[in-house]
């Protein structure tokens, strides 16, 4: 292992030499996958205002997207069972790269670069071992792949960059599944989601496991605090009607939090959390849930609910500078300040789950 | 020449206009008189618990059964008046899968909370122990009708009816003086006439769900692990009544939706007779059936029957509102 953790120590120092920023492109401040009117599917870059600056084709369905910390480059992925992640150069729409998942792995759909930008890190599935994996891409050498190590659980989903210290967080979902029978859940019965966090070489630092109570609530989707508390948002695989807290905060070292386990319209959410973001200041954190068609904001200090929105078929929702951007299935990108939702675009097509902020 | 020109106009646009006349038309005529058998109904639990809170009281469990009745047949509408200041949650805790409400009313009783003596200090207890919900623990559980004094149970019986009353006639209001204004002439709540149309639509949806999967799938169980004490209010007898109430009124909604579409409005019609049918057939008002082999099956029908409304309704009354079905709401990632 010593020297697959040098290797990986030499590409991080490596870093990787800036090409052309964000800021060159005209500045979009958010990514999404979504389907056009045609039923094309695409990544798609948002301004600020909501205006769709532009977009990208995808072969199939996309589900979240990683941007690069410098380049104006970002990586589009596949929904699950995913076959494909397109490494795009933004600023002329070109693909750099496809990343194929390596016989027997297929994408999950997340992926993050590392603080430098000199790696790619993608949650994958092991599927005939029934194995969550992290692969590993060398940014520098055209995205070649680079290794992996275990993702800690079954099921990896979303994975997000630590801030309290070097290394990875990332939501086991904790659901087997396997490309001959699709996307049927093998394992309810037996589920032990987990948020695993992981240094970039793979050793495990701390693992949060769920109350008994709790193992069929899928930890799924991940946003992270400036000072190092993730959020994360699960997904009931339990009886439709079990009320369940659909939002929890975690801090290594610290206990977990449940927020709105006694309020009942965390009812409203039907058991699902789509994506959640915390604010830019860190004071709150929302879910959303296409299922229940709203969005419910949280405040982070106390646990309690501030605000629910009701949206039909929102999904994506990433912090912005007066408060949230959530995007909806029906083309919709509104901005959530305090209790108002202000419409910023309602436009001919569908957004996808995620809501992507470059930062 | 001229004459007839105006005249074809609106014919011309007669889709539109008339899909928007007909969700105003839903609030005003189909909407608002349910609304006001809630809140009589309500009135009318409040004033039988005055007069006689005895749990064998002919009088209060007949109001009872109108009010709850009257609940189960709105349970669908659930946007505006029924979410402000969580009315509805306070109204139907329903489903409780961690037993708040017995263990919220035992710690009253124990106790002998005071809240029960002034409506704003009930308003304030575990939203577990108010409503119809905890109301039916009171009134037909034997291991409440009889705990703790008398007299506190009375008292406590007639603070959830009082609370009952005070809820429903606050929604009643709001959807008088407000809201139905809003899905008539939509302008700040509602964008246009389309959104309007979509929560009504959204509402169909959501009530033959909940049918589905919370009214018939959560006494349903699993074949191994039938679960025939999680039916709705099957302490009163009620359960399989809710799902022909609901039945009923989610048939109304959709009559009233497919008005503009009579091939659609025919074939979801025949599909909710055959069910209301089957719920009729059925002869087990509580669903006892589920945890016995050779029963459980004309359960699991009927809720076949309720899901194939619910796969009718988004196929072939969304398409025709012009509503597509959710992108993300079906994804599931």
């Amino acid at each position: 292992m010593t020297s697959r953790r040098r290797f990986l120590a030499g590409l991080l120092a490596a870093g990787a030499a800036p090409a052309v920023s964000w800021a060159d492109i005209g500045g979009p401040a958010f990514l999404s996958a979504g389907k056009a009117g045609d039923g094309r599917y695409f990544l798609g870059a948002l301004g600020a205002d909501g205006s769709l600056l532009f977009r990208l084709p995808l072969p199939d369905r996309g589900h979240a997207a990683a941007a690069h910390p410098t380049r104006a480059e970002a990586v589009a992925f596949a929904r699950r069972p995913g076959r494909f992640a397109d490494v795009i150069d933004c600023t002329s729409g070109s693909r750099i790269a496809r990343l194929e998942p390596e016989e027997g792995l297929h994408f999950y759909g997340h992926g993050v670069f590392s603080p430098d930008g000199s790696l790619l890190f993608t949650t994958e599935n092991d599927y005939d071992n029934a194995r969550g994996v992290i692969g590993i891409w060398d940014v520098s050498a055209g995205y070649r792949r680079a290794g992996a190590f275990a993702s800690g659980g079954i099921g990896p989903h979303d994975m997000r960059l630590r801030r309290d210290a070097p290394g990875l967080v990332v939501a086991n979902g904790g659901i087997e599944t396997h490309p001959d029978s699709g996307r049927a859940k093998l394992n309810l019965g037996d589920m032990r989601p987990n948020l695993s966090y992981l240094s970039f070489d793979g050793q495990q630092q701390d693992l949060l496991e769920l109350e008994p109570d709790l193992a069929q609530n899928s930890i799924r989707h991940l946003s992270m605090a400036a000072d190092g508390t993730t959020g994360f948002a699960m997904q009931w695989q339990g009886d439709s009607g079990d009320v369940v807290p659909i939002v929890g905060l975690h801090r290594p070292g610290e206990n977990l939090r449940l927020l709105g386990a006694d309020d009942p319209r965390t009812r409203n959410l039907n058991g699902y959390g789509g994506s959640l973001a915390f604010t830019k200041g860190g004071s709150q954190i929302a879910v959303t849930s296409p299922r229940g068609g709203v969005v419910q904001v949280f405040e982070t200090t106390s646990g309690q609910m501030e605000a629910q929105h009701h949206i039909r078929d929102v999904c994506g929702l990433a912090a912005s500078s007066r408060g949230m951007t959530a995007t909806s299935g029906s083309g919709q990108v509104l901005e959530l300040t305090g209790e108002t939702v202000h419409h910023l675009g309602d436009h001919p097509l569908a957004w996808d789950n995620h809501l992507v902020p470059l930062a | 020449m001229l004459r007839s020109f105006f005249l074809a106009l609106p014919l011309a646009l007669s889709p539109l206009i008339a899909q928007a006349d007909a969700t105003g038309g839903i609030a005003d005529g189909l909407i608002l008189p349910l609304m006001a058998d809630l809140a009589g109904s309500g009135a009318a639990l409040s004033t039988a618990a005055e007069a006689d809170c005895s749990p064998e009281s002919s009088d209060l469990q007949a109001a009872f059964h109108d009010a709850l009745d009257a609940w189960v047949r709105v349970s669908h509408l659930r946007f505006g008046p029924t979410e402000t200041d969580n009315r509805a949650f306070s109204l139907a805790f329903w489903p409780d899968s961690r037993s708040k409400t017995p263990k919220a009313l035992s710690a009253m009783i124990a106790k002998e909370n005071p809240a029960v003596a002034e409506p704003a200090s009930f308003d304030e207890v575990s939203i577990a122990a108010q409503g119809y919900y905890a109301l039916e623990f009171m009134l037909f559980d034997p291991a409440y009708t009889e705990l703790g004094n008398a007299a506190y149970r009375c008292a406590l019986v007639q603070a959830q009816s009082a609370g009952i009353a005070d809820k429903t006639a606050a929604i009643h209001h709001e959807w008088v003086n407000s809201f139905a204004a809003e899905m008539r002439d939509p302008a700040t709540r509602y964008r246009n006439s389309e959104e309007v149309t979509q929560e009504l639509f959204k509402s169909l949806l959501t009530g033959l769900q909940m049918t589905a999967d919370m009214r018939l799938g959560r006494p349903l169980g699993t074949f191994e692990r039938p679960r025939p004490k999680r039916a709705e209010a099957y302490r009163s007898g009620r359960s399989l009544r809710h799902v022909v109430l609901t039945l009923e009124s989610l048939n109304d909604l959709a009559r009233a939706l497919a008005a503009q579409d009579p091939d659609v409005a025919g074939s979801l019609e025949a599909q909710f007779d055959k069910t209301l049918q089957r719920a009729a057939n059925l002869h087990d008002p509580v669903f006892a059936g589920v945890a016995d082999p050779a029963t459980r099956f004309r359960v699991e029908a009927l809720q076949q029957d309720v899901l194939d409304l619910h796969l009718m309704a988004e196929q072939q009354l969304g398409p025709a509102l012009g509503v597509e079905a959710g992108f993300n709401s079906l994804d599931g990632d």
